[in-house]
């Protein structure tokens, strides 16, 4: 259904005169006594609606005939022009336009280093650690600074072929080309519990804050002092050192060319061609194999391909399942620790949560505490997240 | 580079199809049909006596002796119980931090065909799945354009509808692997994509009444989630196959998709694919989202970082066998179909060779069923099983952008260890003498 001979793709290229048409892509060496030749639709590497090439470095598939590609088209729908919704007020799109653009305006605002450390020792420093270090205990949470960033931005060359060799290092301050996808980030995404509760001072502070951890300069002074601010006047001034570290570049009216000259050279990002060639026989000389070394294997659930009945149907009960809802949901943070959660099993860390009554230890985990999402993160209901709750108390006292 | 073993190719003349003749075919089948009865009672050999016959067919079973569940029961369907092993799976080394920053991976070695079930379809969130209301959705375009619109659902749906069949992937599908492999299982290997026909409308469509500015090189799309994900795309796809969806497999979205609209760009990094989707920007400079900078972008030995790296590259994976699926169970002897999938983001599927030996040796492949562009398609060859034979099996897919996967080598070659991101090399099990199949990487 289908195929398309290629008499026929010779036909409708040349009646539709607008479609660059490339018919046989590619250079498959046996192309002629493949039976997969038949399954080609009508594609091109040039788009026919600006005449360029396509942006990925793949194909465009023109609509030949009712079709594109296999599809079959209605090309009356795609001529009207739809007057549907209504337009938008100035109020709504203000409400909602709230991102930065890394060449600015920046939002109205200021904050001080001083008042960001404040703001981060209290909503951040659960998840991203002392000094954004994403300390030890916690590791799994991005780090928001490993140290000073010109330094850092160093090690981007960093190719770990050795188990004990450093990996380059990409975070805000090493990496990252424009602060303003800090702010704008940390507006709209953080803090990850309780999004878009920031004012923009809190932000300019927090920023601020970030720029003294990763000892960044702003207009060529290092930022040390507390009382150092930023505001919408220097935030322009941040000095990134990988600002240069991304290819191609996209800024300016050659953006999205640049982009599709890269796209369009496939040796550029490993990628091979046919023309490259397809070897079929003697292709290696010697077959080296690596193994897998250190097996990662800690999956939720364990991997399984018996079909029986699951354990609660077998009548497993209700322990089973705040077993499982631990596993799933808890045992991220109960397990090892991490975010300073009390530890299963652990005694002397639960019997300090206990003694406060066990309607409280409900409530506070309802509600969630310190770095104890509410509910853990889950949307359980509030007797399924007690029985959860009991199963963690009843194994560690 | 920590190579663990050399060892050289098998050789392998005796696997090729030769289903020659139709004789052939009969004598063939006449032993497979024996094999396959003497495999019944293999299976239960002990508890199967010869004149009592398997107890499943000649006793009733439970369920024909009773009556079943009345058509009121789950009137939305669901699953057998019995395959409640076949689900996402998660690992705590692909979260960033907790179960919200996270990935949950699609069991790719379970499905059929070249649709997933929405249940199953991987899901990568940056804040949680967000549920949405559907009668306080709004989505808004605006920007270099004439006419800025706000949509309700409802009037987002009265735009003429296209429904395709893609494939959506994580660029950081197999990116755990670069310095070689982690995880003895396809779906923790290459569980972050799935594939299903999504139905929506083009965004061209609904641009034609309002004015876009030729001024107008970028859009931003973002979401209304916790995270508030944000992606820049370029205009050429938002002028050639770039869609809002809102139907998924012939339902609406699943909430973990982004009910109830998500952005589907075909063939392009699973992130830009916006769900929860809000707004529409259209402007003259790129936006710099997070997803765009600190993640999602690759980094090359020479230190400087690909971005805005749009299209998953041809690739392809033997699902069958797999790490989950051995050939453990295989009597000497017995034919055997080698299955996979092979997808470009690029383009249409073309072909796929299969290796035995690691690479030394390539054989063409038969591609089957729907062969669609930017979709999952499927291959298959056929292999005479040999008994305590070590194999080293190799898929290499290519496309008609005349692109094809490159070897572990040479995609290293340009692209070191460190870039994360769009990796596409060549992919090898190892069958062992036991059948077992493990992953494994060939890098010379
Ligand atoms: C409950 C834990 C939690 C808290 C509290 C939290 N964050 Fe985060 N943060 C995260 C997670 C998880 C991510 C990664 C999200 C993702 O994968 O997209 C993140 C990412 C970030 C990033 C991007 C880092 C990178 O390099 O990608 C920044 C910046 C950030 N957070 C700043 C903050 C600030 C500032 C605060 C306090 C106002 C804060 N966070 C509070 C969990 C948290
Ligand atoms: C992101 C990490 C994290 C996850 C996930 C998590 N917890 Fe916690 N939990 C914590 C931390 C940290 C504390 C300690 C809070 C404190 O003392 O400030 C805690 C404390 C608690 C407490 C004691 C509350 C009190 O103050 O009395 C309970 C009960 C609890 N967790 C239950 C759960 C359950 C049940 C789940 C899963 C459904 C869960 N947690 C998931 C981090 C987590």
């Amino acid at each position: 259904m289908f195929k398309l001979s290629h008499k026929k793709i010779i036909a409708t290229s040349a009646v539709a005169a607008a479609v660059a048409f490339a018919g046989c892509l590619g250079s498959n060496p046996d192309a002629s006594s493949s039976s997969e030749g038949s399954t080609k639709y009508v594609a091109s590497h040039t788009y026919d609606f600006n005449g360029k090439k396509v942006i990925d470095g793949g194909v465009y598939y023109p609509v030949v005939d009712g079709k594109r590609g296999p599809y079959y088209v209605n090309e009356q729908a795609s001529r009207i022009a739809y007057n549907k919704g209504r337009e938008a007020l100035p109020v709504e799109i203000k409400a909602w336009d709230v991102d930065v653009m890394y060449n600015g305006p920046f939002p109205k605002g200021h904050g001080t280093v001083g008042e960001g450390e404040e703001i981060y020792e209290e909503k951040c420093v659960a998840c991203h650690g002392d000094f954004g270090s994403g300390a030890a205990n916690i590791g799994i949470y991005p780090a928001l600074s490993k140290g000073n960033a010109y330094e850092l931005h160093e090690t981007l060359k960093n190719q770990r072929l050795n188990p004990d060799d450093d990996g380059p290092i990409r975070v805000f301050g090493s990496y990252w080309p424009y602060p303003s996808t800090a702010w704008w980030y940390i507006k709209t995404g953080m803090p990850h519990p309780h999004p878009k509760s920031l004012t923009n001072n809190e932000v300019y502070a927090l920023v601020a804050y970030m720029l003294s951890i990763n000892e960044l300069k702003v207009d060529g002074e290092v930022v040390e002092d507390e009382d150092f601010e930023l505001n919408q006047d220097n935030f322009g001034k941040i000095e990134m050192p990988n600002v240069n570290g991304f290819i191609p570049n996209l800024n300016g009216p050659n953006g999205t060319d640049n982009i599709r000259k890269l796209l369009n050279t496939p040796h550029e990002y490993g990628a091979k061609t046919l023309a490259d060639g397809r070897c079929m026989h003697d292709c290696l000389k010697e077959v080296k194999v690596q193994h897998i070394t250190i097996e990662q294997k800690n999956f939720l659930p364990p991997l399984s391909e018996v079909r029986d009945l699951p354990k609660e149907e077998n009548g497993g009960g209700a322990e089973a399942k705040a077993k499982a809802t631990y596993e799933a949901s808890c045992a991220m943070c109960h397990d090892s620790g991490a975010a300073d959660a009390p530890i299963i099993g652990n005694k002397a860390q639960w019997a300090k949560y206990i003694k406060e009554g066990m309607d409280t230890v409900y409530k506070k985990g309802i509600e969630g505490v310190g770095a104890m999402p509410p509910k853990g993160g889950t949307t359980l209901s509030d007797a399924e997240f007690k029985s959860v709750v009991d199963y963690i108390v009843g194994k560690s006292k | 580079m920590d190579i663990k073993e050399t060892q050289n190719a098998p050789v392998s003349s005796e696997n090729e199809v030769e289903l020659s003749s139709r004789r052939e075919f009969f004598k063939k089948s006449a032993a497979l049909s024996v094999t396959a009865i003497a495999g019944t009672s293999l299976a239960a050999t002990n508890a199967l006596a010869e004149e009592k016959g398997d107890p499943n067919i000649v006793e009733e079973v439970p369920w024909g002796t009773k009556l079943g569940d009345p058509v009121t029961k789950n009137r939305y369907g669901m699953p057998s119980p019995y395959e409640h092993n076949v689900t996402r799976r998660n690992a705590q080394l692909l979260a960033s931090g907790n179960w919200q920053a996270s990935i949950a991976m699609c069991p790719i070695q379970d499905l059929y065909g070249i649709l997933t079930p929405n249940g199953l379809f991987f899901n990568r969130d940056h804040g949680g799945v967000a549920h949405i209301d559907p009668n306080r959705y709004r989505l808004m375009i605006h920007g270099l354009v004439e006419k800025p619109i706000v949509l309700t659902l409802d009037q987002l749906k009265k735009y003429p509808s296209v429904s395709r069949v893609h494939f959506i992937e994580c660029p950081a599908n197999g990116g755990p692997e670069w310095r070689g492999p982690q995880f003895n299982s396809i779906q923790f290997a290459k569980g972050m994509m799935s594939c299903a026909e999504w139905t929506g409308v083009y965004i061209k469509d609904i641009l034609k009444d309002l004015g876009l500015s030729p001024k107008a090189k970028w859009m931003l799309a973002e979401g209304s989630d916790n995270s508030e994900m944000g992606r820049t795309v370029p205009i050429d796809k938002v002028l050639d196959d770039a869609m809002l969806v809102y139907g998924q497999n012939g339902e609406a979205l699943r909430p973990e998709q982004g009910y109830p609209v998500r952005l589907l760009l075909p063939g392009w990094e699973g992130n830009l694919c916006v769900k929860w989707l809000k707004r529409l920007e259209f402007g003259e400079e790129p936006f710099y989202a997070k997803e765009e900078t600190a993640k999602y972008t690759a980094l090359k030995p020479s230190g400087k970082a690909i971005q805005h790296f749009y299209p998953l590259e041809v690739n392809s994976i033997i699902t069958s066998p797999c790490p989950e699926k051995p050939w453990t169970d295989l009597e000497d002897g017995e034919w055997v179909e080698i299955e996979g999938l092979a997808w470009s983001g690029q383009g249409t599927i073309e072909g796929v060779d299969i290796s035995l030996d690691g690479g030394v040796n390539w054989q063409k492949a038969s591609l089957k069923g729907l062969v669609l562009p930017k979709a999952w398609t499927r291959f298959s060859f056929m292999h005479k099983f040999k008994k305590g034979q070590k194999l080293l099996l190799s898929s290499r897919a290519y496309d008609d952008a005349g692109r094809i996967q490159p070897t572990v080598k040479e995609e290293r070659s340009v692209m070191g260890v460190e870039s994360v991101y769009h990796r596409n090399a060549v992919a090898t099990w190892e069958v062992t003498a036991e059948g077992k199949v493990n992953n494994v990487q060939v890098i010379s």
